[in-house]
């Protein structure tokens, strides 16, 4: 039995790790989101709840390359979890970190 | 670039403790045809009025130097035009003049500044020098004499000249009650040099001037000036900037980054994206100690540096444009980029051009200058007020 559990999880610890972490968000700092107002994004971890900064990973990114075209919406863009948030402002982020930590918590 | 070195330029100064200006200008100039020609002038005293005959004087050298008028005539006019001390019979300004032909051959006139320092392999060299008088104007109570030498440069040669502030640092105090003198000097600017024996011109010239106004317990008792000439082999940097208008020479931006033997930077959040996919290396944005004008820097394996483009480079030039030389306040992207120009001598410029249509939105709360004339201001800026050579590359 001890193996079969080593085969699922061939990296149980960082796995763990892993879990902790469940939502990530990435930050657009290229030059169209910076001036419409991803500079005060980056100001997003100072914003975090202090339950959730162990729950959630934020990082920037040189370009996300959304803006160039139009269908994306209009910059800032952010994205969490793969999806994409055009116009994005710390509230409505923090909104959308809410409802998946939420979501993920049910489905626990 | 003369002959097979670089000749690196470097200069640092602080005033006189309680005044509102220097009075010691140092000019460079590159001529056309390829001479550097640069001058150091101390005018007598401090304050405006010494800077005002300092800068009259060191201007008239570097343009005469630079037409080819000979040394001699040169140096009589600007004594003819120089007020004379009435008490103390004596000119109003000296100065150091150095001019550096494409065979690195040197040339150097000095006029009561403290005698220059050469120095070559961890030693100091001292060429002969000649005295040469000057017919002077009226009221001068002893003919004034100008010392001149030439020689060759070699690879290597640091050529280090200062204002008297240097070697009379720390006069009157306990330690040295003399000043600093000019041996001491000397055994200083020696042993910068061998802790690091490829300290850049501005790097040695800063830590000159440091250690005299340390001397003085930060309170410069005068202006102290110290600029540096060092030949060197030339130390390169690739400045990538902008996706290119044809996605297919991606591959050759690739190769470029790859293949380039010296310092990378990557301005541009495309740019670096691009780069990262092509050389499947990951950038990383760091998003601590953010500065709240310009975007975050981040880094990537191969590159120095990786910035957002256009903001930074604009603040970068406005930076170049107000004199700034090293040792900003407050570190942020934009002064780390022009540490990186200003520590290098040859800066290749590859400039895609691609226009980001975001870019142009007029709902834009900022206007945001095009790539290419950014690009163009920086390498002119760089060229005529640091005498580095630059390149730019469309892409």
């Amino acid at each position: 039995m001890k193996n079969a559990i080593s085969k699922k999880r061939p990296y149980g610890l960082f796995k763990e790790i892993d879990m902790n972490k469940q939502i990530e968000v990435i930050i657009c700092s290229g030059t169209a989101c910076y001036v419409m107002g991803g500079s005060e994004l980056l100001l997003l971890e100072e914003n975090l709840p202090e339950s959730w900064r162990d729950r959630v990973t934020i990082s920037g990114s040189p370009c996300l390359g959304f803006c160039r075209d139009r269908q994306h919406g209009k910059a800032p863009f952010v994205s969490v979890n793969g999806t994409t948030v055009p116009r994005a402002t710390i509230p409505v982020i923090l909104e959308l970190i809410g409802e998946l930590l939420e979501a993920h918590d049910a489905s626990q | 670039m003369n002959g097979n070195t670089f000749v690196e330029v470097g200069f640092y100064q602080t005033r006189k403790y309680g005044q509102g200006t220097e009075g010691d200008t140092f000019l460079s100039r590159k001529t056309s045809d390829g001479r550097i020609v640069t001058a150091l002038s101390d005018g007598l005293g401090s304050g405006v009025k010494a800077g005002v005959l300092a800068t009259l004087t060191a201007s008239m050298a570097v343009t005469f130097i630079s037409d080819d008028i000979p040394v001699r005539r040169a140096a009589a006019r600007i004594m003819r035009t120089l007020p004379v001390c009435r008490e103390r019979g004596i000119s109003y300004a000296t100065f150091t003049i150095v001019d550096i032909n494409t065979m690195d051959r040197v040339k150097i006139i000095e006029y009561e500044n403290p005698p220059y320092l050469l120095v070559r392999e961890l030693t100091q060299v001292e060429p002969i020098k000649t005295p040469v008088p000057v017919s002077a104007a009226k009221g001068r109570k002893t003919p004034p004499v100008m010392q001149y030498s030439e020689y060759d440069a070699r690879a290597g040669d640091r050529l280090v000249f200062f204002s008297d502030g240097i070697p009379q640092s720390g006069m009157g105090t306990k330690a040295k009650p003399l000043g600093w003198g000019n041996p001491a000097v000397q055994d200083f600017a020696l042993s910068c040099v061998a802790s690091q024996p490829h300290m850049s011109a501005r790097e040695l010239a800063r830590r000159m001037v440091t250690e005299a106004e340390g001397n003085d317990s930060w309170k410069a008792k005068d202006d102290i000036s110290c600029a540096v000439i060092y030949f060197r082999d030339p130390r390169k940097l690739l400045v990538m900037t902008g996706p290119s208008v044809d996605p297919e020479r991606d591959r050759d931006m690739a190769e470029i980054f790859g293949s380039f033997p010296g310092k990378r930077l990557l301005c541009g959040g495309t740019t670096a994206m691009i780069l990262s996919r092509e050389l499947g290396r990951k950038v990383q944005v760091s998003l601590k100690n953010r500065d709240p004008d310009i975007p975050p820097a981040g880094s990537m394996d191969g590159a120095e540096l990786v910035t957002e483009g256009i903001i930074t480079l604009g603040k970068a030039a406005e930076l170049l444009e107000s004199g700034y030389s090293g040792q900003p306040v407050r570190e942020n992207p934009a002064t780390r980029v022009v540490d990186l120009f200003l520590d290098s001598d040859q800066i290749e410029f590859v400039v895609g051009t691609r226009i980001n249509d975001a870019h142009q939105d007029p709902n834009m709360p900022v206007e945001l200058e095009i790539r290419r004339n950014i690009v163009k201001k920086i390498a002119a800026l760089l060229e005529e007020r640091h005498l580095k050579e630059t390149s730019i590359r469309f892409i």
